[in-house]
């Protein structure tokens, strides 16, 4: 199989992500779709590995998933924050900061 | 077999391992001794130590941890500004409900981990540190944002800040898998290599990477059209922390920026250095239109910030040596600047029920001037009014501009200069010419940036020696440094002198 076709499901999964954050309006499907985003990196980064033929890209995407994790834990707490506060979960009625 | 042990720099990696071992002490303390003063004097003792290894290590130049890192003056230079900046955060920070409300040793702490990539983010030499320290740098500014937890524009700051920030690095990071693949290496040495070897036009998959890895950059500097989070941020994160975000952020994002277009994509510098001065330009128009119609200062700020980064933008667009120097000269200009303002601000939050507005300055030349002339100096320094530090960074910039033939960068520079006299003015003609009474006429002091639940006013924090003294001095700073420019100078050529 060529690289071509791990390269073209990656930029699926990267466009899948980036729309899911400007559509979709709850912060945990838009905390999903930068998982999306962030494993299509990872998915990209492994198969160039393969290809170049060095293991630099592995060990950079076993660090992006610390990365990932670290950062899903993060919003994820944000999210519970703003539960608490009985706030809506959508993020278009978070708009006391108009820009 | 022989056991070979590695080769390990200790005296370059002390600053790292100071933050490291300041970071974890700060949080234990917070568990075992919960007395408020221990955690800011703690972090300032920390943060003392490594800028005292930093200053140490001026001077030298070498590799870290097999060139994952670089220690280098340009890397120390903007590390010490980032420092500088978290220093006079603790002490803003100070009986700020933020830091009391999340904690105050897991305040200090994320603030030290905070600083800790932005060290790490300024020595990166490869794309892994790159990445990791730029999360590192970003993912307790994103808790940081929503420690004011009771208040709603703090939670709602930091989600968002989360949301943008995050898609920034995953842009980011595709862009990296890109350039990985497209030469074949993680290190910026061996991608420069990579693409003097395959020719940056000839390889989409190069091309593609180093938009992606710009675009995901140019979120963290907010630069416009990515700049959209930042008035938000702003005006919503606890006011101390938006002026470490303001000052420390940018300039570790921009020595990256410095070391990653310079170092890895240097050759290729006629291809890229366009399409960068186009965001600059963009950079400087929107956020000078922008911050025009503000009604909250944070968000004046924020705008103000988006412009300040086109014009700093220039110095990475030129890739000179000079270019870099003016760079560097200008973010150490701007933390003075910015802090002076931002520290009047805070003093007038907690003195006023009027938050950040420009309703909560109103007068105060006559009222309190020694709070009311650090605002103006800095007001006049952001607008580069001469016989300010402002005005030499912005003169060193264009020069820089003109000598690498962007004489129309330095136009647009000098034209959103003129432009931001408008909306810089403004506050000082605020200050100084319209009386305090004026407001008191049954006006509702409910504005963007305060919630419901206000906190209590506090008349007399404007004189605290903590607000005070950082607003003195970096006022004080920014005239100096205007008037006797050349130790600023020296010290911006020496960094500059380390890229090249």
């Amino acid at each position: 199989m060529n690289i071509e076709w791990y390269i073209v499901l990656s930029s699926l999964l990267f466009a899948t992500g980036a729309v899911g954050i400007v559509i979709r309006r709850s912060p945990m499907v838009i905390l999903l779709c930068l998982e999306l985003m962030l494993n299509a990196g990872n998915l990209a980064l492994v198969a160039f590995s393969r290809e170049v033929g060095n293991q630099q890209g592995q060990v950079f995407a076993l660090v992006v998933m610390v990365i990932a994790a670290c950062e899903v834990v993060v919003g994820l707490g944000l999210i519970v924050a703003i539960f608490r506060r009985k706030l809506s979960l959508d993020v278009d009625d978070l708009s006391r900061l108009r820009g | 077999m022989n056991f070979h042990e590695p080769h390990i720099e200790y005296a370059g990696i002390s600053p790292i391992i100071a933050l490291t071992v300041g970071f974890v002490v700060v949080l234990l303390t917070a568990v075992f001794k919960p007395v408020r003063r221990t955690a800011p004097a703690l972090t300032f003792l920390t943060l003392a130590t490594t800028a005292g290894l930093l200053i140490w290590q001026w001077g030298e130049s070498k590799e870290l941890i097999t060139g994952a890192l670089q220690l280098d003056d340009l890397a120390i230079s903007i590390s010490l500004i980032a420092i500088l900046t978290a220093a006079a955060c603790v002490l803003l920070s100070v009986r700020e409900t933020a830091s009391e409300e999340a904690g105050s040793g897991e305040y200090h702490a994320l603030l030290i981990g905070s600083v800790l990539g932005m060290v790490l983010l300024t020595q990166a030499s490869n794309l892994v540190t790159f990445f990791v320290a730029l999360e590192t740098l970003s993912i307790p500014l994103y808790i940081l944002c929503a420690t004011d937890l009771r208040r709603e524009g703090s939670l709602e700051s930091g989600l968002k800040y989360l949301i943008v920030g995050s898609l920034g690095s995953a842009t980011l990071l595709y862009g990296m898998a890109f350039l990985y693949g497209g030469t074949g290496s993680t290190d910026f040495a061996g991608i420069a290599t990579g693409i003097a070897h395959n020719g940056m036009l000839g390889d989409p998959l190069i091309l593609v990477g180093i938009a992606m890895c710009a675009v995901g950059l140019a979120f963290k500097t907010s630069i416009a059209p990515f700049h959209q989070w930042t008035p938000d941020v702003y005006q919503g994160a606890p006011t101390p922390i938006t002026s470490f975000m303001a000052v420390a952020t940018k300039a570790a994002a921009f020595a990256v920026f410095l070391r990653f277009f310079d170092v890895a994509l240097g050759p290729q510098v006629d291809q890229w250095a366009p399409a960068l001065a186009v965001l600059a330009a963009l950079s400087i128009v929107v956020g000078n239109v922008g911050a025009l119609g503000q009604d909250s200062l944070k968000r004046m700020l924020g705008y103000s910030g988006v412009a300040q980064a086109g014009y700093m933008m220039g110095g990475v667009v030129v890739a000179t040596e000079k270019g870099t120097s003016s760079l560097i000269f200008y973010l150490a200009a701007y933390a003075f600047m910015n802090l002076a303002a931002f520290a009047v601000i805070i003093a007038r939050e907690r003195e006023t029920p009027y938050g950040d507005s420009y309703r909560a300055i109103q007068g105060l030349g006559a009222e309190k001037p020694w709070l009311a002339w650090p605002l103006t100096i800095s007001m006049l320094a952001l607008a580069g009014l001469p016989a300010t530090a402002g005005f030499i960074g912005k003169l060193y910039l264009i020069e820089a501009l003109v000598e690498g033939d962007y004489t129309w960068l330095a136009v647009f520079i000098a034209v959103g200069t003129m432009i931001s006299l408008a909306y810089y003015l403004r506050v000082v003609a605020a200050m100084w010419m319209r009386p305090a009474g004026e407001t008191a006429a049954g006006a509702t002091p409910a504005i963007a940036g305060a919630s419901s639940e206000a906190d209590p006013i506090d008349t007399e924090a404007g004189g605290r020696i903590y607000l005070l003294a950082p607003a003195v001095l970096a006022a004080a700073a920014t005239v100096f440094f205007g008037i006797i420019p050349q130790p600023l100078v020296d010290f911006a050529a020496h960094a500059g002198a380390s890229l090249f």
